[in-house]
C-alpha cells in the first residue's frame, strides 16, 4: 500500500492505482474523457492534467501511477489553466451547435465546457470536418466532425468486443474513426460504443431525435432474453418506451449490455401488438371483451376436461415468461387435473427428467468466470447466444485462460481457443468419451460404472488428449454446457459424460441456459415431473401424442419449438387452442382464442437467471390498449374454473408462495444419477441438421424489433454445407436448394463453408423462412431445387 | 390664529374652489386616454406578444427541434415531438403552445438558439373556446409569415443589446 494525497485528503492505494482512480475513491472528480475504468488506458484526451507535487509539468491523472508520498492538486491554479487550455484545444474542431446535436444534455463534453470552457470561442479559422458514416442499423455516425478521438469506442471494440471493428486511421488533423474489416460494426455488443462516446459522434440509430434525455423517466427492469438477467434502465416518455440503457451492476453484466437487450424495446412497439381479446368464429376473428373471451376459454377447457379427461390439454410457456406467469400456468393446468406443463420447448432430451439434482443451471456466480483458468464448453454457440458471458470468458482469455471447444460448427468466438473438436452433432458424445478416458487416464482414476461401457469403446484422438492435458493442468476449470448441448438429442449422454469430466478435474459444472427463465421454469414447476406422484407430458410428448387443447404462453409454434412441423399439425387438428400472446402472429392459423398480454415492460414479474439470481421488476409502462399482465389472466381463468388458490392480489403475492420458504441453493443442481451412458450413438443416414436459433430470432420481442432484424445477424438464414458434400451432390455454392425434413421443405440458397464438419447441413431455426422443416437435429435432405 | 382661520374657511368655501380648480385643470388639459382599437399605444421591439415560428428567407423552418423552450417554459406550455427528416435533420413533428398556459415571460424566446419561436407585438387575438387558443405549429408559422418583416426588423433593433 502506498500513501498519496489529494487536495489535501490522504488515501492508501495499491501498487499501480492510477491518480485518477485514487481520486475517484476520495469522491475528487477529475474531469476527463478517454478513461474509461474498464478499458485500458490511452492519455490521448489530455483533460485529466493534474498538478503533482516536485513535477515541472501537469501530468495526466489516468496515465500516472500513484507513487509513495505524491502530493497531487486537482483544482490548482497550474492544474485548472491546463485543463482549461486542453478545453480549449478540444472545442477547436468540436462543431458548437449543441441544440442540434442528439447528445445535447448528456454530453461529457458538454458538461466539462461549462466548467472549463470558455463563454466565446477565439477560434476564427476553418473547422476541421469528417464525413459522415454509415456503420450499420444500429449505431449511428452521422456527425463524425463531433469525435473528439478519444479512442474509447476503438479500445472497447478491441478489449471488450474481441474485434477492431472500429479503428483510428490517418494522423494528426486528419485522424478519424472509421470501420476497419468490413463497412459495419456488426459486433453483438456493439451498443455500448454508443455509451461511452462522450460526445455525439457515435449516437443511438434507432433513438436518433425521438427524445431529450431530460424528457425520460428512467425505470429499472430486468432482461426478458438470455439468461444473464442484465439490469436494465427503461426510458419512457408518455408512456411508451424510448429506449434501454445498462444499470451498473459488477456481478452481472458490469457496465455493458448486449445489443439484444438494448434495441428489443422497437418490438414492444411493434404494429402487430395485440390489443383486444379475439375469438375465432365461422374460420373469422372477431374482436371480443375479456369477459367474453375468457368465459369461452373457461367452458372450453371444463368441455375438455368433462369429456375427454384433464389429461388431454397441454401448456406449454417460453422459457422467456416470468416466474409468475409460469407458475400459475402450471397451477392452473394442474388446478383442472393435468401435469403437461412445459417451458424447455427446444429441448429434445428429456430422459434425465426427475434425475436431476435440481435446475439445471451456471454452477456459478457469473462473476467468477472471469477468474476461471481452464473452459470446456459443449456445444454452444457462446458469442451469440450469450454475448456478455462470451466477453467475460473472453477477458478470463486476457489473464492466461485456455478454451478447448467441442462443438457442431466452427463460429469464430473472437476468443483464442486452444483445442477445438468440430464434429456432427453425432460425434458429440465420442469426442467426450474420448476425454474422459484421456482424463482418467493422466489422473489414474477410476471410472463410474455408468460411464465405463461407453468410455471402453473409444481410444483418445491427439485432441481429446490435448484437452484433458489442459483441463488437467488447470486450478479453477469450468466444463460448460450450452443450449445446443441442452437441445441435443443425447443432451443426457453429454451432460453424463461432461459431469464426469468436470469431477475428475474438480471442475465447475454448469449450463449457460437458454433464456432468461431457464432456471425460474423449474422452480415454478412449470415441468410434467416437479409432482413426485404423477408425472404429465414433456414438451415433445404433447406433440407426438396429440392433444385436445393447447394453452400457449407467448408461444409461437412455428418459430419457439425443436419440431415446428411437429407443433404445426398438433396445434392445428386440437380442439382448441388457447394462444396468450402479446403480438398477433401466426397462431391466427391454428389458435381459436388469443389473449393480449403484455411483454416485460407492462407487467411485473421475476426471473431467475442462469446463475440463480432471482431479479423482479415492476412494470415501467401501462399495458397496451386492452393487453393485461398474463399473470392477472392466469389468475381470473382460475377463479373462472374454481380451482382454488387463485386469490392473488399482486405478482410479489405469487412470487412469494413460490419463493419465501424455499432454500433457492438446495433447488439448484448439474447432477445426474440413476443414468448411464450408451455405447452406441444415435445414428442418422444421411445428411444430418445442425441448428442454431440465430442471435436476433430468439423471442418474441427481438423478432419485431425493426432495427435488430435490419442487423447482418438477422439476416435470412442460408443453408451452409462443407464444399465436399456440396460437390458430392453436384450443387454450387450460391445455388438455391430445396431442403427437406420430413414432409415440409424450405428453399434457401446454400453457400459452401468448409469450416462445417462433413456430413452436416446447418440451417438455422426460428426463422419463418425455415419453419416449414422438421426437429432441430436428425436427418435432412439436400436437392436442386 | 388657528380659530380665526377656521372661521373664514367655514363661509369662504376655499377647499371646494381648490378642489374645483383641480377638476378644472383637468377637464381643460389634453387627454392620454387611447381610444382602442381605433387607436394604439407605441409598443417597444421587445414587445412580448402572440407567439410565432420564423422561416429562413429560402422558405426553410428555423426550428431545429432542440426542446430547450420546452424545457425552459416555466408554465409547460410548450408540446414538443420531434423525428429525423430525411434530409438527416432534427425536425418537429408537433409544436403545441398552449397560449391559456403560456405566462408570456419570453424565455422560450430567450432560450432558442436559432430565433425560431419569437413572440410578436401582436396582442389583438381571441378564441371563442379554450381551444381555439392551442397554437399548432402549422398556426405558429402562419404567424411568422404574416408578420416576418416586423419580426426581423424587431430582431435587428435588439441585435446590439445582446
Amino acid at each position: 500500500m502506498i500513501n498519496i494525497e489529494i487536495d489535501g485528503k490522504h488515501i492508501d492505494v495499491e501498487n499501480g492505482c492510477s491518480v485518477i482512480e485514487a481520486a475517484h475513491r476520495l469522491g475528487i472528480a477529475i474531469p476527463h474523457f478517454c478513461y474509461h475504468k474498464k478499458l485500458s488506458i490511452a492519455a490521448n484526451c489530455r483533460m485529466c492534467l493534474v498538478q503533482i507535487e516536485k513535477a515541472p509539468k501537469p501530468l495526466p491523472a489516468c496515465a500516472t501511477p500513484a507513487a509513495e508520498g505524491m502530493k497531487i492538486y486537482t483544482a490548482s491554479e497550474q492544474a485548472v489553466k491546463a485543463q482549461k487550455g486542453v478545453m480549449e484545444f478540444l472545442l477547436i474542431n468540436h462543431p458548437l451547435d449543441c441544440p442540434i446535436c442528439d447528445q445535447g444534455g448528456e454530453c461529457e463534453l458538454q458538461d466539462l465546457a461549462v466548467g472549463y470552457g470558455g463563454s466565446a470561442s477565439r477560434y476564427k479559422e476553418e473547422k476541421r470536418v469528417v464525413l459522415h458514416k454509415d456503420i450499420g442499423p444500429l449505431v449511428a455516425a452521422e456527425e463524425m466532425s463531433r469525435c473528439i478521438n478519444c479512442t474509447r469506442c476503438v479500445r472497447f471494440g478491441v478489449e471488450i468486443g474481441g474485434a477492431t471493428e472500429l479503428g483510428q486511421a490517418f494522423r494528426g488533423e486528419h485522424a478519424e474513426i472509421m470501420a476497419f474489416m468490413s463497412d459495419t460494426v456488426d459486433s453483438e455488443l456493439s451498443g455500448n460504443m454508443i455509451d461511452l462516446c462522450p460526445v455525439g459522434a457515435l449516437t443511438s440509430k434507432p433513438f436518433r431525435y425521438s427524445a431529450r434525455t431530460w424528457e425520460l423517466s428512467r425505470r429499472k427492469s430486468i432482461s426478458p432474453h438470455d439468461s444473464l438477467g442484465s439490469n436494465l434502465a427503461v426510458q419512457v416518455k408518455n408512456n411508451r418506451v424510448m429506449r434501454v440503457l445498462p444499470i451498473e451492476n459488477e456481478e452481472i453484466n458490469e457496465c455493458w449490455l448486449s445489443d439484444k437487450d438494448r434495441f428489443s424495446y422497437e418490438g414492444l412497439n411493434s404494429a402487430e401488438r395485440l390489443t383486444k381479446p379475439m375469438i375465432k368464429q365461422g374460420g373469422k376473428w372477431l374482436e371480443v371483451e375479456w369477459q367474453v373471451a375468457l368465459e369461452y376459454v373457461a367452458n372450453g377447457l371444463r368441455q375438455i376436461t368433462q369429456k375427454s379427461g384433464a389429461e388431454y390439454i397441454g401448456a406449454l410457456a417460453t422459457p422467456n415468461s416470468t416466474l409468475e406467469e409460469l407458475y400459475l400456468l402450471q397451477k392452473l393446468v394442474r388446478g383442472l387435473g393435468s401435469h403437461n406443463v412445459d417451458f424447455r420447448l427446444r429441448q429434445s432430451d428429456f430422459s434425465t427428467d426427475s434425475k436431476q439434482t435440481g435446475a439445471p443451471w451456471l454452477g456459478m456466480a457469473v462473476a467468477d468466470i472471469n477468474h476461471v483458468d481452464r473452459f470446456l464448453l459443449v456445444g454452444s454457440f457462446l458469442r451469440k447466444d450469450h454475448p456478455l458471458l462470451a466477453s467475460r470468458v473472453r477477458q478470463a482469455t486476457k489473464n492466461g485462460a485456455q478454451v478447448n471447444l467441442i462443438h457442431a460448427t466452427d463460429d469464430d468466438l473472437l476468443m483464442p481457443i486452444v483445442h477445438k473438436e468440430i464434429v456432427p452433432p453425432t460425434g458429440m458424445t465420442t469426442v467426450l468419451a474420448q476425454v474422459l478416458k484421456a482424463l482418467a487416464t493422466a489422473k489414474q482414476a477410476t471410472l463410474d460404472i455408468s460411464v465405463q461401457e461407453i468410455v471402453q469403446s473409444v481410444t483418445p484422438s491427439a485432441t481429446a488428449q490435448a484437452m484433458a492435458d489442459s483441463l488437467a493442468s488447470g486450478k479453477r476449470v469450468a466444463v460448460l454446457l450450452g443450449n445446443f448441448a441442452q437441445q441435443h438429442p443425447q443432451a443426457s449422454q453429454l451432460q453424463l459424460l461432461a459431469q464426469h469430466i468436470a469431477a475428475l478435474c474438480e471442475a465447475t459444472f454448469g449450463f449457460f441456459g437458454e433464456a432468461a427463465n431457464s432456471v425460474g421454469g423449474y422452480l415454478a414447476q412449470a415441468v410434467p415431473f416437479s409432482d413426485a406422484e404423477k408425472h404429465g407430458m414433456n414438451a415433445s410428448a404433447m406433440l407426438t401424442s396429440q392433444r385436445k387443447a393447447y394453452i400457449l404462453l407467448n408461444v409461437e409454434a412455428e418459430l419457439d419449438m425443436q419440431n415446428p412441423q411437429q407443433a404445426l399439425s398438433a396445434m392445428s387438428t386440437a380442439d382448441m387452442v388457447v394462444a396468450l400472446s402479446a403480438y398477433k402472429h401466426h397462431a391466427t392459423g391454428y389458435a381459436d382464442v388469443l389473449l393480449p398480454i403484455t411483454p416485460f415492460t407492462e407487467t411485473a414479474g421475476t426471473f431467475i437467471s442462469s446463475e440463480g439470481r432471482v431479479q423482479s421488476f415492476k412494470g415501467t409502462v401501462q399495458p397496451l390498449g386492452e393487453a393485461r399482465p398474463a399473470w392477472k389472466v392466469l389468475r381470473v381463468l382460475g377463479n373462472m374454473l374454481d380451482i382454488p388458490g387463485f386469490d392473488y392480489n399482486n405478482s410479489e403475492a405469487v412470487r412469494d408462495e413460490v419463493l419465501v420458504g424455499t432454500d433457492l441453493s438446495a433447488k439448484l443442481g448439474n447432477h445426474l444419477h440413476g443414468v448411464s451412458a450408451q455405447a452406441e450413438t444415435f445414428d442418422v443416414a444421411g445428411l444430418q441438421r445442425v441448428s442454431d436459433v440465430p442471435i436476433y430470432a430468439t423471442d418474441a420481442i427481438v423478432r419485431r424489433a425493426a432495427s435488430l432484424q435490419k442487423t447482418r445477424d438477422a439476416a435470412t438464414p442460408r443453408a451452409l454445407m462443407h464444399s465436399v458434400e456440396l460437390e458430392k451432390l453436384n450443387l454450387q455454392s450460391g445455388e438455391t436448394v430445396k431442403i427437406t425434413q420430413g414432409h415440409g421443405s424450405a428453399r434457401l440458397p446454400i453457400i459452401a463453408d468448409d469450416s462445417l464438419p462433413h456430413g452436416v447441413v446447418r440451417v438455422a431455426a426460428g426463422h419463418a423462412v425455415t419453419a416449414e422443416l422438421g426437429a432441430m437435429f436428425g436427418a435432412i435432405m439436400v436437392e436442386r431445387a | 390664529m388657528e380659530k380665526i382661520t377656521n372661521f373664514f374657511k367655514t363661509f369662504l368655501l376655499l377647499e371646494l374652489v381648490k378642489g374645483m380648480a383641480l377638476t378644472g385643470r383637468h377637464f381643460f388639459a389634453r387627454k392620454i386616454t387611447v381610444q382602442f382599437p381605433e387607436e394604439k399605444t407605441p409598443q417597444g421591439f421587445r414587445f412580448r406578444g402572440l407567439h410565432a415560428q420564423r422561416r429562413y428567407p429560402n422558405g426553410e423552418e428555423r426550428c431545429i427541434g432542440c426542446k430547450l423552450c420546452e424545457a425552459v417554459c416555466p408554465a409547460l406550455a410548450i408540446h414538443i415531438e420531434t423525428e429525423e427528416r430525411a434530409d438527416g435533420t432534427r425536425r418537429t413533428t408537433r409544436y403545441d403552445i398552449d397560449l391559456v398556459k403560456c405566462i408570456f415571460c419570453g424565455l422560450c424566446e430567450e432560450s432558442c438558439p436559432v430565433d425560431a419561436i419569437v413572440e410578436t407585438r401582436v396582442l389583438e387575438y381571441h378564441g371563442e373556446k379554450r381551444s381555439d387558443l392551442y397554437y399548432t405549429k402549422p398556426m405558429l408559422l402562419a404567424v411568422g409569415e404574416k408578420h416576418e418583416a416586423q419580426i426581423a426588423k424587431d430582431r435587428a433593433s435588439d441585435a446590439k443589446y445582446r
